[in-house]
């Protein structure tokens, strides 16, 4: 990497966390440290709402799922906007009048103290396996694509983000999280600018986006109904909009977000921020991604997008096999792009004859170049059985390192960066005052000082920031990081809905039948997230949220009747 | 820790452009529906 990115780059952090921790120096006591003096404006909280969202996987995956399965990831977002309106109207009133400092805070005066502890448990086991993912998932692409040291990488990212949120607590993560945020759009911003400027000077922006759309790439929106496919209009707006009502209605990473605003009116205002801008922001993402992939319609693309994997079959009996596989890659990318101008020709012309048969001899290549690209993952399978193979995960970065301007690569890998401290960030501040406020204080040591509870918030943010570095070293790569995500958290989050679905909307109901439900919710879960997994069923992870959270309002219901039945026998 | 449920929210202000709470949800609402259908018609014209 040349040394003006190394200075953007890093120029770029650590200016960013200096301000940051400049700016929190006075943070003093646990309610300064936890909820920042609830003094933040709407625009700050909107801001962090979506730099907590948006993590590194974010920027590396969306971009390569777009380029390998065209938009139709925007509608996994289509539900943040109902879910934005309802939080708002519902939710925040209610956190506001109890002046909590955890979602699950509220779930004691509801329900009881072991409702609220398995609340803050179930919380506490995914955000904890999320955070180890969101530091190591860009520091493997990173390190496999610039040839940085796997440890190294993540222990930086994992380290300066532990320093800032020891340093200043959940402020010292929203005023960073406006620069990190500021950067990233931009930075996001001028890649596809770029990508744009970098097409062939026959090729209009117009020509570009009809080559996509003749390779499907531009399917946005499927309002078609299918349980197994996971993205549609439908799984977004009904799986979707439980999944981001749990996520920020009740995931402490973002409730400490809005609950740190002026007033109740700005946390809405930040809330009704994310709604409008999340699903264009997504739009925008995944567009840079159909613009890559046109971008390589027109340019050689490595046979294999991770150059880690192909370094290891350099000087081994594999490395001549490589070698040819590219070249014959090469060669149908040629053949591919002559298809591609003469469908661009025929679309200027409206000939549909032509296009027709130029675009069938193009899918006739892309089949071949597929096959190609399978024999490769197949050698590098055979050199190294544990290798991971799915490579769209690096086809943003690979096209930042290889093709962007000296000082724009610094620029865009601050982006990543930042993008992965942002939300760890969140989630170490998350994962600390959940311990101390709804376990530590709550069930293990209640009558300490004020500075004593600073000290232990401080102590849980190293100890998390410690797992989570932890479990980021020794993990392996999942086929798709941001669903590795999503999916984690589809496993919990319908549960954790439910029982804040039962506490705002089932007066009736007590905490014994709420708890008892949960824990079957959640089996159930479980053993449907199993069963699909061993193709015994085929359901998306997205509907897990949905039937969690029925789950445990229907089981709810029922438990409360047989105890009222108990009742009215004794 | 303390709770207050029966307490009267802080006083409240109206947001900022629209005249109350619910003309800016409605917003909010359109806004996205009329999202979803630019982008149902930009999968259409280029299907």
């Amino acid at each position: 990497m040349h040394t003006l990115d190394w200075i953007v780059m890093l120029g770029t952090l650590l200016t960013i966390v200096a301000y940051g921790v400049w700016k929190t120096r006075s943070v003093k006591s646990v309610q300064s440290y936890l909820l920042g003096d609830r003094d933040l404006p709407w625009w700050t909280i909107g801001l962090s709402i979506m730099a907590t969202q948006a993590s590194a996987i974010t920027f590396l995956s969306t971009p390569g799922q777009a380029y390998e399965d065209g938009m139709r990831f925007a509608q996994f977002y289509f539900g943040l906007p109902v879910a934005m309106v309802f939080l708002a109207v519902f939710v925040l009133p209610i956190y506001y009048r109890l002046k909590v400092y955890t979602a699950y805070e509220y779930l004691e005066g509801r329900f009881d103290l072991k409702t609220r502890t398995m609340a803050a448990i179930l919380f506490l086991v995914q955000r904890g396996l999320a955070a180890g993912i969101t530091i190591y998932a860009p520091a493997i692409i990173l390190s496999s694509i610039l040839n940085w040291p796997l440890t190294p990488t993540t222990l930086f990212i994992g380290v300066v983000v532990i320093f800032y949120t020891v340093m200043g607590g959940t402020k010292a993560v929203s005023v960073t999280q406006k620069q990190q945020m500021i950067v990233i759009l931009t930075g996001m911003f001028i890649a596809a600018i770029i990508l744009v400027l970098k097409l062939p000077t026959d090729v209009s922006f117009s020509d570009a986006v009809g080559v996509a759309g003749k390779m499907g790439k531009l399917n946005v929106v499927d309002f078609n109904f299918d349980l197994s496919n996971r993205y549609t209009f439908w799984s977004g707006m009904l799986g979707g909009v439980f999944l981001f009502l749990s996520y920020f209605g009740t995931d402490q990473s973002q409730v400490q977000r809005y609950l740190s605003g002026k007033s109740l009116a700005e946390s809405r205002l930040g809330l009704l921020f994310n709604g409008i801008l999340k699903v264009p922001m997504q739009f925008l993402i995944l567009f840079v991604g159909i613009l890559v992939f046109v971008f390589f319609q027109f340019n050689h693309p490595p046979v294999h997008f991770n150059a880690a994997n192909v370094d290891k079959l350099k000087g081994t009996a594999y490395e001549q096999q490589y070698n040819d596989y590219s070249d014959q890659y090469a060669q149908l990318n040629d053949q591919k792009e002559a298809e591609i101008r003469q469908m661009i020709q025929a679309m200027r012309q409206d000939d549909d004859a032509s296009l027709q048969s130029a675009q069938n001899r193009y899918e006739t290549i892309s089949q071949q170049e597929e096959e190609v690209r399978d024999n490769v993952k197949g050698i590098i399978l055979e050199q190294n059985p544990g290798a991971k193979t799915e490579d769209t995960d690096y086809v943003f970065i690979t096209f930042v390192t290889t093709y962007l301007p000296i000082g724009l690569v610094g620029l865009l890998l601050a982006v990543i960066f930042s993008a992965a401290m942002s939300s760890t960030a969140s989630e170490l501040n998350a994962l600390a005052t959940t311990t101390v406020i709804d376990l530590y204080r709550r069930s293990f040591a209640s009558n300490k000082s004020d500075h004593h509870y600073l000290q232990m918030s401080k102590f849980f943010t190293i100890l998390w920031g410690g797992i989570a570095l932890l479990f980021a070293l020794i993990a392996n790569l999942f086929d798709n990081l941001i669903e590795a995500v999503n999916i984690i958290g589809s496993l919990f989050y319908g549960v954790i809905l439910g029982i804040f679905m039962v506490a705002f909307f089932m007066k009736k109901i007590r905490g014994n039948a709420v708890f008892i439900a949960a824990i079957i919710g959640e089996l159930i879960v479980l053993v449907i997230f199993v069963l699909d997994k061993y193709e015994v069923i085929s359901i998306a992870y997205l509907w897990l949220n949905l039937i969690g959270c029925i789950l445990v309002m229907i089981l709810s219901q029922l438990f409360s009747l047989g105890s009222n039945r108990d009742e009215e026998i004794v | 820790m303390e709770t207050h449920e029966n307490e009267p929210l802080n006083q409240e202000n109206g947001p900022p452009v629209f005249k109350s709470w619910n003309q800016l949800y409605a917003f909010v609402l359109i806004l996205h529906a009329v999202i979803i259908l630019l982008f149902y018609l930009f999968t259409q014209a280029y299907a």
